[in-house]
């Protein structure tokens, strides 16, 4: 159990869209903790709401009912930065400046830029490509500049939507190591929004899941049929060490 | 293939006009348009016609440039200037600008003032349109990228929305371009005393020919040249964007 | 009734202003702010539309443009739906056509007359086979892209899009049929002017938002109508 003090808080969350006069209720009186340091995963299937949860944390998007609470224990850093499937950079920057675009909106001059971006792109391992285009990148390459855009701007909590999603299994695989390294080199609050229960269990200190009773309930049946093969398989050990 | 194709097409003409199986009156051989297209373009009229009717492009595409492109950008980022403005956009696009040359031979008497703004206005409801497209097609999440990371209001107009925006402006300066051109000289054909579309009339008029196809063959020309070298540099400058438009 | 009362809230700046301008129009012509010799005022211009309409002018060139428009069509759709087809499917025949087009593209429908000219008498055919001209262009070119676009997809979906090889061809011939009634008419509202005597500058305002009205009528309505029957094809090709 985490002795951690809270970081982000959401209370009672409720996403109402309007279009076309009519209401869509996207996310129904949410409620979660992420403590400090921790690596949360939020998982749903696909329309469970868990992106709109995301932007919302984020400032993204303006919540119809319930509020959000980060705790800013340093003033003057952002409170979030968001990983974006897909990596969502600005192709017409290099990727150098790509990392750098938050800092160069909160005004810190250029040579604590350059600085930052290196010691970023160095992290991520991409030193070599600081003068390259995103549309020399490859998937993997451009997340990781995606990654490093983020961490880049040091923020309270990491956001991440899905990052890995468009990307292939083995190099998904890659990124995910490289996600964990990172994050306990650096031991940020993580909040990681996916769709695939495996990678949350790779991932997550702790496991949201968001989706209706019905999801809810398999992922249930899942995870107590995995709790019993463990199980068994632990009494097989004892079993063989006894004899 | 690209080459040959078309060799072959004009070689077939040089025979046909030179063995009379066409009306040489009527079709000279290729070879006399092009000996007399090289004569005139450096001796003689073609030449200067062309910088009149180039100078003529440049006037009108400077007058619908950079309003076009302004108010593209304002409609994309403002919401209730784009529902007032867009239907009027809409109604006018799609009917040949010119049309309006009769209403502004009578309001401006005939002149430059009334042929340059037929090409002007032809470019300007291109390049709004274009310009308009661009801001609403681009990646929404450039967007929350931009807010995210501590862009707003005004920043997030420079740094953001225009950068995204740029290939369709880009475009549509292409076009707006190519489209005064044609205005332009369908203008001059008509009504106008110089440029090369009055040269074409000219020579039609007077039935010389060759003169008549060398500058119909310069007008091509011109506009190929145009185009092409505006893509060109299109892809240059925006060495970013991974593929241009065909045309 | 009640959808479109929801939509005149939602376009009311859209509905309002030109309302506002025809008013302002109006206003200014008459208290001489605008010269009326050269802007009329469009109450008058809405008379002389009304009276050319009355004693049949209206009607008789409408339906002599549109008769027109109809012929120009037809002669540019035989002859460019061959053409496009021919350069969509062999490779080669593109490669070479291609210049030939590229040099063409930029001319302006006007300048053909000449050519035109020595080859049919003139007056009405005249007319009609330089719209053609143009129109040839554009339905050849945009015929040879939507080949081009169905031959992709039947390699990428080959079963699947087998049996409706016909359907998409079909559909592909629509797509362009539409985008060619638009390019017609264009070229010959360009036409159309110079074959009128002088007239009034009313009946000069009023031609002009007819042929606006008839140009937008075509593009909307057939926009619409590509939308309706085929919703699944992407633009085919853009002109």
């Amino acid at each position: 159990m985490s002795t951690r003090p809270p970081k982000v808080v959401v209370s009672e969350v409720s996403v109402t869209f309007e279009s076309h006069g009519r209401s869509v209720l996207a996310l129904d009186r949410i409620s979660l903790q992420a403590h400090a340091g921790e690596f949360l995963c939020i998982v749903g299937p696909s329309g469970s709401g868990k992106s709109t949860l995301l932007r919302v944390v984020a400032g993204l998007l303006r919540q119809s009912a319930g509020a959000v609470r980060i705790e800013a224990d340093r003033p003057g850093t952002p409170l979030t930065a968001m990983v974006f499937q897909e990596h969502a950079l600005l192709p017409w920057r290099t990727v150098r400046d790509n990392v750098t675009f938050g800092l160069e909106n909160r005004g810190v001059p250029r040579a604590e830029r350059d600085a930052r971006a290196r010691e970023m792109l160095a992290m991520v391992g991409l030193t070599r490509f600081a003068r390259h285009y995103p549309h020399q990148l490859s998937g993997g390459m451009k997340q990781r500049v995606g990654i490093a855009r983020a961490l880049a701007n040091d923020p309270e909590v990491l956001l991440m939507d899905e990052p890995l999603a468009a990307l292939d299994a083995q190099t998904r695989t890659i990124m995910q190591e490289e996600l964990l390294r990172i994050w306990a080199t650096l031991g940020k609050t993580v909040v990681y929004v996916t769709h695939s229960l495996e990678e949350a269990l790779l991932l997550g200190d702790r496991i949201v899941l968001l989706g209706s009773p019905a999801y809810g309930a398999l992922l249930e049946k899942i995870w107590s049929q995995l709790r019993e093969e463990v199980v068994r398989a632990m009494a097989e050990d004892r079993r063989g060490e006894r004899a | 293939m690209a080459v040959l194709l078309p060799t072959a097409l004009l070689v077939l003409w040089e025979i046909c006009s030179r063995f009379a199986v066409v009306p040489p009156r009527y079709f000279p051989p290729p070879t006399t348009v092009g000996w007399v297209l090289v004569d005139r373009v450096v001796a003689g009229d073609l030449g200067a016609q062309s910088l009149v009717t180039l100078a003529r492009l440049g006037s009108a595409f400077a007058i619908a440039a950079l309003p076009g492109v302004l108010l593209g950008l304002l409609m994309g980022v403002a919401r209730p200037l784009r529902d007032a403005v867009e239907p009027y956009i809409a109604f006018i696009f799609p009917v040949p600008k010119i049309t309006l040359l009769p209403f502004l031979l009578i309001i401006l008497g005939v002149g430059e003032p009334a042929f340059v703004l037929t090409g002007a206005t032809s470019a300007f409801f291109q390049i709004v349109i274009s310009t308009l497209g661009g801001v609403q097609t681009m990646d929404p999440r450039l967007l929350e990228v931009g807010r995210n990371y501590g862009a707003r209001g005004a920043r997030l107009f420079w740094k953001i929305i225009l950068p995204a925006a740029l290939p369709s402006i880009f475009t549509g300066l292409r076009l707006g371009l190519g489209l005064a051109l044609v205005a332009l000289v369908a203008v001059e054909f008509i009504a106008a005393k110089s440029g090369l579309g009055h040269l074409v009339y000219r020579h039609w008029q007077m039935l010389s020919t060759p003169e008549m196809y060398a500058a119909f063959a310069l007008v091509g020309a011109l506009g190929l040249l145009l185009t092409r070298g505006l893509r060109a540099l299109q892809a240059r400058v925006l060495a970013w964007q991974e593929e241009v438009g065909s045309l | 009734m009640r959808a479109l009362g929801r939509w005149l809230t939602e376009h009311w700046i859209a509905v309002g202003s030109p309302l506002l301008l025809l008013v302002a129009w109006e206003w200014a012509s008459a208290t001489g702010l605008l010269r009326e010799a050269f802007f009329p005022r469009p109450s008058t211009i809405a008379a002389h539309l009304r009276q050319l309409a009355a004693d049949g002018t209206l009607w008789g060139h409408t339906a002599m443009t549109l008769i027109r428009i109809g012929w120009a069509f037809a002669l540019a759709a035989v002859l460019g739906v061959s053409v496009g087809l021919a350069m969509g499917l062999w490779r080669r025949l593109r490669d070479g056509l291609d210049p030939v087009f590229a040099v063409i593209y930029p001319i302006p429908s006007v300048l053909f007359l000449p050519f035109v000219s020595f080859l049919v008498p003139p007056g009405e055919i005249a007319l009609v086979v330089t719209t053609a001209v143009t129109s040839f262009f554009l339905i050849a070119f945009t015929t040879t892209q939507g080949v081009r676009q169905i031959d992709r997809l039947v390699v990428e979906a080959a079963v699947h899009y087998g049996a409706r090889g016909w359907r998409l061809f079909a559909t592909v011939l629509i797509v362009v049929v539409a985008v060619e009634i638009v390019a017609a008419s264009r070229g010959l509202g360009a036409l159309l002017w110079l074959s009128w005597q002088i007239l009034k500058i009313e009946d000069m305002y009023a031609t002009f938002f007819v042929i606006a009205f008839l140009g937008a009528l075509l593009s909307y309505g057939l926009a619409a109508f590509r939308a309706r029957l085929l919703p699944w094809i992407q633009d085919v090709a853009e002109p």
